[in-house]
């Protein structure tokens, strides 16, 4: 895996984790929201209770006042009712706030106050029943101006006010809750956002640098290539030159071979004799008429002294100088000598040599002697 | 198209050397050992040059021209041969049988240089 890739991936770890942790964050608010939806409900039920026990309690009071008027059964039933209901408020007052300390003590405290203008209202509809006016306007009196009602009436406003300024710090938190919630899913937007671009951007410049490298490694391939090209270009040249020249070599030796070959056959089938002669008048070469004539065989002839072989006719006294050796040196022909040759049997045969020196720019470097065979015998008569 | 050349030689090396160099040249070769060979390509797939040895195993190489050229009149003959002849024979006897002459002991450059002049390139 390479760096880049690795980066990417740690890119997309860290867009997890922020995702996970926005996630948790919401899940948590969420589940608190849901808390909060209950207390705030709860709440209101007490308020609702304590506003109808306040609203309970003041019905039983006025029907209380209104049958030590009227003397109604009527009107004490209702009272007994109202009082019935008023008990029943505070039994819900007191489970709804058992588990709050608080205004578990207030709903007491207010219970305490009840109770007691309770037994008042009993007294009271005890003594008008028993048509015992004297009692009646004695607990009337002593009642003038209803404090103990008021005192509840307070309380009851008291336990109120706290219930709804517990509301409004509910409501305060769930909004800064909420606000919590929305900026924690912001900035998680914002950072994913972030990361994912700075991905996106690593991804763009690796792109950018793999493109880079394949037109790099592109070019590099095509000077390779045409570098191949021209050296298989120069080797192909150089392959052609060298088979031109090897072609033209062997052209050139099979013309030199076929060139020698016709030069042998030529000198090969000529009918005299032909010899070469080194320049100190030795035999070098000489063709099958030699061997046919004399009977030597080649080898017995190479290297050994002409005079040895062919002997010239002289008129007269011999020379003191061989004419062949003197011609030789001097490079000039030599015609129509009267000689004869002694062959391997011993036996002599008239012949006439002519000598042509052989010519190496103006040097001699030897001789080529031909010899026309005239008959069996001692040559008797020099040839003009 | 590539020029068709008749090569006719009765030594093998010759004929394999001509063949591969006029073929590396751009050219058709058909390269023969007889002058009968010689005259059925001729008349089968005619050539647009002939090159010839003077010395045949089975004839002369002049009379096989002669031959040649009833049946192709228009096509150009070269003498290739390793006997060197006298100029004043070339130039008098030579040059009226055939087209060019040209020794076998010439390189090869010479003889494409020849075979280039009758029938281009």
């Amino acid at each position: 895996m390479d760096k880049t890739v690795r980066r990417i991936l740690y890119f997309f770890i860290l867009v997890l984790g922020v995702l996970v942790v926005v996630a948790v964050d919401s899940v948590r608010n969420i589940n608190r929201e849901v808390a909060g939806s209950d207390w705030v409900n709860h709440t209101h039920a007490v308020i609702l209770e304590n506003e109808a026990l306040r609203s309970d309690l003041y019905l039983s009071d006025g029907l209380a006042h209104t049958f030590v008027v009227t003397g109604d059964p009527g009107d004490r039933r209702a009272v007994v009712e109202a009082l019935s209901d008023v008990s029943e408020h505070l039994d819900i007052l007191a489970a709804l706030t058992r588990n709050e300390p608080d205004q578990k003590g207030q709903v007491a405290h207010i219970g305490s106050l009840v109770n007691t203008r309770a037994g008042f209202i009993r007294a009271l509809l005890g003594a008008r029943q028993s048509g015992n006016m004297g009692a009646v306007h004695s607990l009337l009196a002593d009642d003038a101006g209803q404090p103990a009602l008021k005192d509840i009436g307070r309380a009851i406003e008291h336990l109120k006010q706290d219930e709804l300024g517990l509301l409004t710090e509910r409501d305060t938190a769930a909004f800064v809750q909420a606000q919590m919630t929305r900026w924690t899913v912001w900035t998680g937007v914002v950072l994913d956002f972030l990361l994912l671009a700075g991905a996106a951007w690593l991804i763009r410049d690796d792109i950018a640098a793999r493109r880079s490298a394949a037109t790099a490694l592109r070019l590099a391939n095509n000077q390779l290539e045409a570098k191949v090209r021209e050296r298989t270009a120069e080797l192909v040249s150089t392959n052609e030159l060298l088979t031109a020249e090897n072609l033209e070599r062997s052209w050139a030796n099979q013309g030199l071979e076929h060139q020698l070959n016709y030069n042998n056959l030529i000198i090969n089938s000529i009918n005299d004799l032909v010899l070469v002669l080194t320049k100190a008048t030795n035999i070098s070469r000489v063709n099958p008429a030699v061997v046919r004539v004399t009977g030597f065989e080649p080898h017995e002839l190479i290297n050994r002294p002409f005079a040895s072989l062919v002997h010239l006719t002289h008129p007269g006294m011999a020379p003191m100088v061989d004419p062949i050796a003197q011609a030789m040196r001097d490079g000039r022909d030599l015609r129509d000598q009267g000689a004869t040759v002694q062959d391997k049997l011993g036996r002599r045969i008239a012949v006439d040599v002519a000598l042509f020196p052989l010519r190496d720019r103006d040097k001699v470097v030897g001789g080529v002697v031909t010899i026309q065979v005239i008959g069996p015998g001692e040559r008797q008569e020099p040839r003009p | 198209m590539p020029k068709h050349i008749l090569v006719v030689d009765d030594e093998a090396v010759i004929r394999d050397l001509l063949e591969m160099f006029l073929t590396r040249s751009g050219y058709r070769v058909t390269a023969v050992s007889t002058a009968p060979e010689a005259e059925e390509v001729a008349s089968r797939d005619r050539p647009d040059l002939v090159i010839t040895d003077l010395q045949l195993e089975d004839s002369d190489g002049l009379e096989m021209v002669e031959r040649l050229k009833s049946l192709l009149p228009e096509t150009p003959m070269m003498l290739l041969t390793g006997v060197l002849f006298d100029p004043r024979v070339v130039r008098e006897t030579l040059q009226k049988k055939v087209s060019c002459y040209v020794e076998k002991t010439a390189p090869l450059t010479r003889i494409l240089s020849a075979v280039q002049g009758l029938v281009g390139r």
